[in-house]
């Protein structure tokens, strides 16, 4: 077989395996390179005795339905990849315990004292009216925010369509560039919305990994106005169902997949890209090169040092690493209803206040936000008859393993879960612990292992206000460090997320296929 | 259309562009580290490889050896990986253009990796190729490549019983050496009581060290489980075989307990029926893997009609190969007797390392060792090390890194 190819895909994480997939499809002979034995990166899933565990993935929303499908659903049907959804209409319950001595606080549904308990509709309406009912006076504004995202999603639709109306669109869609260039904090506050009501709007910010006062409300309103729209779905079979279709269609295809195949090197010619080195002995060669892998690594890990463009240097050393999540996955020898389980999502917040939340964060575990995820809830034939699956996620940003030794980490992951249950336990006035029959615990060094980005983080680059979705869409030619080398993945414009990712693997693809078509 | 967010300004794009391209105008324009604790820690704790060097072997019996193992840095392997005890290596070796590979418990204290030190024991498998050969080839300065440590045989305290039940059998008893020491070094924190079958005294193995660690380590006791009719008794010493009523008899009374198992498949299927006597929650029974499956042909759920031999087409980082062998062998057998690497760790089904795309044709897997992921089995994955072919196959097999 000849080891010339027209496009060769370094790393089968989401935005890899659409990259590689949309190649395929458009019939570049194209190689996909992945460094572990199955594909995914994030989207994968593991086995522990009788329990199959979805390593990632809380929920997707824009899947939509087979007939309507929307963004990622769109995405798996033009691939043609198939993949049973499991939709599940709720969003999420937010908890936030209070203290003995809270004013503030009431016994919740659990029989805990709380400060908030908001067990969130889907429906923008219900959704309003709950938090009208939780928080008097958030109906109108809350409406307000959900009208703007909904010309927000028109807008974006003339945009894709390509027949743009300047006028129209600086007339009626005017708001939607003003919330692309101020914060989910100044857009709540502008409408009205009661401050703590927007503790309870902004629940969703872990999924971003930046505060209402960091992030553009256009990019804060592009996940949450999905999740509130038509709840959320998730793959039957965990994401490694997602995965192996996409690898089917790049397969189908006429693609060629090697896994174990790790990209130690980019050859260069000329002062570019001109192919891979494969686990330190093969070489392969190819026009344009996809790059699944963070900049941050993939560029001391693959580049000589001179060959590296300053401009690419500059902008990984200048760009704060994303958030970091570190996960307990537990296999229950009890169904949820045994255990008293009743939402898939929860949300445990040390403080009503998001800002607070995300610096109590900062260079530690154990700080902030406690996601608890029951997915027989979503999947109720997820584990075996009798059992349940529970994951437990943590925010933490920064580089918290300093200082842990190889001998102390065992113990150290036994502490940080120990507390994560215990907390959950205590919030939910319910037990877990006497009933764990598999668990496995995902600290940073475990996703720095199979996502190989910097402290682990799945998430990519901090998305900010000064290096938010706008200039970095529009600097993305600017971002690439070669004309025939593209990154995609988390740490490109639309930062963390499948959708995200996956869109960013189509983009570099699509990019790839017009300059095949122009002859270059 | 009236504005929602009347006081707002538009901000200029290009502003916004500009002020991004001046923060990286005044960013490092060195080489980024490519390093941080998390990624430094992930190293050590998994290397791909790791390269060591024999530095001592020991006769523990007939047929039995121990092999001590230090860090070859002419290779390129400065110290070695921290393992929780109960974990096991894989070796890779070369027999007569083979590659193989096997797995072995680590027999010695977490602890002992600090200053440089692993120890594998291996014992005479029935016809086993890579130990007879192991036995007979590794001496002090044998050049070695083992895996990082591997497996899910480890104590788990927000999952087990305060008191672990250690039920060893021959061999089996190397991961629980390594736990009764790691208890004894503070590494781990639970009772652990072992009952060690074995024919008859002489046949024990880490009789002494064993005896030693009990005196040192008040949460480690071993009972001593002899089937030979005229095998020793007494003190610590008990005869006939493991069985429900000799758990109850060293089991916490009023408390939990879990039951771990390693040792062979032939005792599992009589311990497995004496465990059920016992009304354990599944939770608190561990198995460790028993290694390499043979003659499925003996499973009362093995079709009938499957060809003596069998030809399996082989593509493995853009090379296809056509390879032929029996179909009473492992997929992963075949293809390494053909002298094809294949990735491979536990061999038992459970650890996916060898996990390959079934292009075409049948495989049979026992029951009791299909791990794989659910997706895997609808898009046609398959685990090789304990698939066997029904008919001519085709695979995608990717390289043995």
């Amino acid at each position: 077989m000849s080891n010339n190819y027209d496009v060769i895909v370094i790393g089968a994480g989401n935005g890899g395996l659409a990259a590689a997939a949309e190649c395929a499809r458009a019939g570049l002979k194209t190689l996909l390179l992945e460094k572990h034995n199955i594909p995914g990166g994030s989207a994968s899933s593991f086995v522990r005795g009788r329990f199959e565990f979805e390593p990632s993935l809380h929920e997707l929303c824009t899947v939509g339905t087979p007939e309507k499908p929307e963004n990622v659903g769109q995405v798996f049907q033009e691939l043609g990849a198939k993949v049973d959804w499991r939709t599940h209409n709720s969003t999420y319950r937010l908890i936030v315990p209070a203290k003995e001595d809270d004013p503030e606080g009431f016994v919740g549904e659990n029989g805990v004292r709380v400060k908030v308990d908001a067990a969130m509709p889907v429906g923008f309406e219900a959704f309003s009216r709950k938090l009208d009912s939780i928080v008097p006076g958030s109906y109108e504004p809350s409406m307000k925010i959900f009208k703007l995202s909904t010309l927000m999603f028109e807008a974006f639709d003339m945009l894709g369509s390509g027949k743009v109306n300047p006028v129209k669109l600086m007339t009626k869609y005017g708001d939607v560039f003003k919330m692309m260039s101020h914060t989910a904090k100044e857009c709540m506050d502008e409408v009205g919305l009661p401050e703590k009501a927007q503790g309870i709007f902004t629940a969703y910010w872990c999924y971003l990994g930046g505060p209402p006062m960091r992030i553009d409300m256009l990019y804060y309103m592009a996940m949450m106005h999905g999740y509130i729209k038509g709840g959320a779905s998730m793959p039957h079979l965990r994401s490694h169902e997602m995965s192996c279709a996409i690898d089917k269609v790049i397969r189908d295809n006429g693609g060629e997949i090697r896994y174990n195949s790790e990209a130690t090197k980019v050859l260069m010619k000329d002062g570019k890209p001109c192919g891979v080195e494969i686990n330190g002995k093969t070489e392969v060669y190819g026009r344009y090169i996809i790059c699944n892998v963070h900049p941050n690594f993939a560029l001391p890990d693959l580049f000589p040092a001179d060959q590296i463009p300053e401009d690419a240097k500059k902008k990984a050393n200048g760009r704060p690493v994303a958030a970091t999540l570190y996960t307990v996955y537990l296999g229950m020898n009890r169904t949820k209803e045994e255990l008293g389980f009743h939402d898939y999502s929860v949300f445990i917040a040390p403080t009503a206040d998001s800002d607070e939340q995300f610096h109590l964060s900062q260079g530690k575990m154990g700080g902030g936000y406690v996601i608890i995820n029951c997915m027989n809830e979503a999947i109720p034939d997820c584990s075996p008859e009798g059992t349940s699956i529970l994951f437990l996620t943590g925010i933490c940003y920064g580089d918290v393993m300093q200082g842990v030794k190889p001998q102390d980490y065992k113990k150290m992951k036994t502490k940080v879960a120990d507390e994560m249950i215990t907390r959950c336990e205590k919030t939910l006035g319910l037990s877990i612990k006497p009933y764990i029959e598999e668990i496995e615990i995902g600290l940073p060094p475990t996703f720095s292992r199979y996502l190989n980005t910097p402290y682990g983080s799945p998430y990519g680059y901090q998305l900010d206000m000064w290096d938010s979705m706008l200039p970095r869409t529009i600097q993305y030619g600017k971002d690439q460090p070669f004309d025939n080398f593209l990154f995609c993945g988390a740490s490109q414009e639309r930062g963390d997320g499948y959708g995200s990712a996956y869109y960013t693997g189509q983009k570099a693809a699509g990019i790839v296929i017009k300059k095949f078509k122009e002859g270059k | 259309m009236e504005s929602l967010l009347k006081s707002f300004r538009k901000k200029n794009a290009i502003s916004v562009i500009m002020n991004r391209q001046k923060r990286f105008a005044a960013a490092d324009d060195s080489v980024p580290s490519g390093t941080d604790a998390a990624r430094e820690l992930a190293r050590a704790l998994h290397p791909k490889k790791q390269y060591v060097k024999v530095a001592a072997v020991t006769e523990r019996a007939a047929d039995v050896k121990s092999f001590t193992l230090v860090p070859d840095p002419a290779r390129g392997t400065e110290s070695l990986a921290w393992f929780g005890a109960g974990k096991y290596l894989t070796v890779f070796v070369t027999i007569n253009g083979m590659p193989v590979t096997r797995a072995y418990s680590i027999s010695s204290a977490p602890k002992d990796t600090l200053e440089g030190k692993y120890e594998l024991t291996v014992k005479l498998v029935d016809g086993g190729l890579v130990s007879r050969y192991i036995l007979d080839n590794w001496a002090v300065g044998t050049e070695v490549t083992v895996s990082a440590p591997e497996g899910n045989f480890e104590y788990q305290p927000l999952r087990d019983a305060k008191t672990v039940i250690g039920l060893a059998g021959g061999s089996g008893i190397t991961p629980f050496l390594s736990m009764a020491q790691a208890i004894r070094d503070g590494d781990e924190d639970f009772e652990l009581i072992l009952l060690y079958g074995s024919r008859n005294k002489d046949n024990i193995l880490f009789f002494d060290k064993l005896a030693a660690l009990e005196k040192a380590c008040p949460r480690f006791k071993v009972v001593h489980v002899l089937s030979d009719a005229d095998a020793e008794a007494g003190e610590g010493f008990e005869k006939g075989f493991i069985t429900a009523e000799l758990i109850r008899k060293y089991a916490p009374q009023d408390a939990p307990y879990s039951v771990f198992l390693c040792g062979p498949q032939q005792m599992y299927a009589f311990v497995d029926k004496e465990l059920e006597k016992l009304g354990l929650e599944r939770k608190y029974i561990r198995h460790e893997m028993f290694g390499e499956f043979h003659n499925p042909a003996a499973q009362p759920d093995y079709p009938a009609g499957v060809p003596e031999t069998v030809k399996i087409t082989v593509t493995q980082a853009g090379e296809t190969k056509t390879v032929e062998g029996s179909s009473n062998d492992s997929v992963l057998q075949i293809l390494e007797k053909n002298g094809i690497a294949a990735p491979a760790r536990c061999r038992s089904g459970e650890c996916g390392w060898c996990h390959s795309l079934l292009i075409s044709g049948e495989v049979y897997c026992p029951k009791q060792l299909e791990f794989r992921r659910m997706a895997d089995k609808q898009f046609g994955f398959i685990h090789p090390c304990c698939s066997f072919p029904l008919t001519d196959l085709v695979l995608d097999v990717p390289e043995a890194k």
